[in-house]
């Protein structure tokens, strides 16, 4: 895909993985990377890391959105957050020294785990 | 700064949920919502905030070790983010009204189908 029909569909894709992370707690990254890998043809690093910087601004909004509703509190967040970030540098680094084809399976593992969890939880709430 | 003042269990899942994002470009919530919630007996709701504004400096970081391998590509994000930060707002309405159950089995077979499709392409 290229030129202004790329545009459309990224901005589409976006309300939709918007709404998955809205009502799931989950499907920023784990919608991004695959969709931008599987249909926008980056590769695996690039669409790793195309997806933090979709992330950052996303969690922006979502954490002024709770501070204004006074939900927990945005000054430990962020500190506990600096520890995270020490962790983020590390794996980084370990994504950038491995190969795309090994760093895809990995995801594609992280996705499958992900995926059998929510079907889980959905089951086992359903038989409650 | 008392930045290092939290007990153990905060560092591990900070860590943790960090190695997570910075490897896999995803927020790290994933495995930072439940440990926070099941290990560190924070409520969910608390957890929830904790997360996000954790993944504020967490996905900083991630970007800038992407960015100076060259990795980010910002104009794709940009168009992402505008769609993105739009249908968060809305998830968060439509989760008063909709069935959630439903919904995280469809998702998860779905994410499920996605790995497969993933892992024939690696």
């Amino acid at each position: 895909m290229s030129g202004p029909g790329l545009y459309v569909a990224l901005v589409a894709f976006g309300v939709l993985a918007g709404v998955a992370s809205g009502l799931l707690g989950v499907g920023g990254g784990t919608l991004i990377v695959p969709f931008l890998v599987l249909a926008v043809g980056l590769t695996q690093h690039g669409a790793e890391a195309t997806s933090l910087l979709v992330i950052l601004p996303t969690a922006i909004a979502g954490s002024l959105t709770l501070r204004r509703r006074g939900v927990g509190d945005l000054g430990v967040a962020l500190r506990f957050g600096l520890v995270g970030a020490l962790g983020a540098f590390g794996g980084a680094k370990l994504a950038l020294a491995l190969p795309a084809s090994t760093l895809k399976i990995v995801f594609a593992v992280f996705v499958g785990l992900v995926g059998l969890r929510l079907a889980w939880d959905g089951f086992r709430s359903t038989r409650e | 700064m008392r930045l290092l003042a939290f007990d153990l269990k905060l560092l591990v899942i900070g860590l943790g949920g960090g190695l997570l994002a910075g490897t896999l470009g995803v927020g790290g919530g994933i495995l930072m919502v439940p440990l926070l919630v099941l290990w560190a007996a924070y409520g969910q709701r608390e957890a929830h905030a904790m997360s996000l504004g954790a993944i504020i400096p967490i996905s900083i970081a991630g970007i800038a070790t992407f960015g100076v391998a060259g990795q980010v590509h910002y104009w794709d994000a940009v168009g992402l983010a505008a769609g993105s930060i739009f249908g968060a707002a809305i998830g968060a309405h439509l989760l008063i009204r909709i069935d959630e159950r439903l919904l995280r089995i469809i998702f998860g077979v779905f994410l499920c189908a996605v790995a497969v499709l993933l892992g024939v392409r690696a």
